[in-house]
């Protein structure tokens, strides 16, 4: 079973992702998602590819903190966060979120949180690279 | 020595992702950001996030200690 928390280079299943969270408990009666992934465009330019780039070690201990904080916060009963660190282009996987609960207000709520606590929190960086050249992405709220 | 590593946009200000610098009893952060600023006028404009060891400190007269890890990071853009 992979570790619910995770940095990697490589795609993930979300099926795999789902089914890991489904065998965890049997209470669970909703699961919230979110994918993150490659836009083809960027503020009215063509985006051929994104880079990533982390400080891996505090990026995973801060998600784990992340997941930990959102399962005690909105009572879920676990909850998954993966996100890649390589060169992606358009339609690529970035990031999945999951959250698993009771019910679904509970599922929704904590997901969301937890995608945009990651965006706040989680110290890694894309930069976009253009048929005009490259640039880091100045953080959207 | 102080290990200092710089991510993203900040080490293309730098032309580096990391660097040593000497320890000295009662060095603070702030000393270290001089010290680099020194040499790479501009490279902290845009730090938003500094990290010792891995936690986000936002006093620059936090001591150092030797072997201490240093980040020094632009806003994060992940997701």
């Amino acid at each position: 079973m992979s570790e619910p928390v995770r940095i990697q280079e490589a795609d993930f299943s979300q099926d795999e992702e789902i089914a890991a969270l489904k065998v965890s408990s049997k209470s669970i009666g909703g699961i919230a998602t979110f994918l993150g992934c490659a836009r083809d465009f960027s503020e009215g330019r063509d985006v051929s590819e994104i880079s990533f780039e982390a400080y891996g070690s505090m990026a995973l201990a801060e998600m784990q903190k992340l997941r930990s904080e959102a399962i005690d916060r909105f009572g879920l009963l676990d909850a998954r966060i993966v996100h890649r660190v390589t060169t992606v282009r358009a339609g690529d996987n970035i990031v999945f979120i999951a959250a698993a609960a009771e019910h679904r207000a509970a599922a929704f709520d904590g997901c969301r949180w937890m995608i945009d606590e990651l965006k706040q929190r989680v110290p890694i960086w894309k930069k976009e690279i253009t048929p005009q050249g490259e640039s880091w992405v100045t953080p959207h709220p | 020595m102080i290990k200092v590593l710089f991510f993203g946009p900040v080490a293309d200000r730098v032309q580096t992702r990391e660097m040593q610098v000497e320890f000295a009893p009662g060095m603070t952060l702030h000393d270290v950001i001089a010290h680099i600023g020194m040499q790479y006028p501009g490279a902290f404009s845009i730090v938003s996030f500094i990290a010792v060891n891995q936690q986000q400190v936002h006093d620059k007269q936090t001591v150092l200690h030797d072997n201490d890890e240093i980040a020094f990071m632009a806003k994060f853009s992940g997701g």
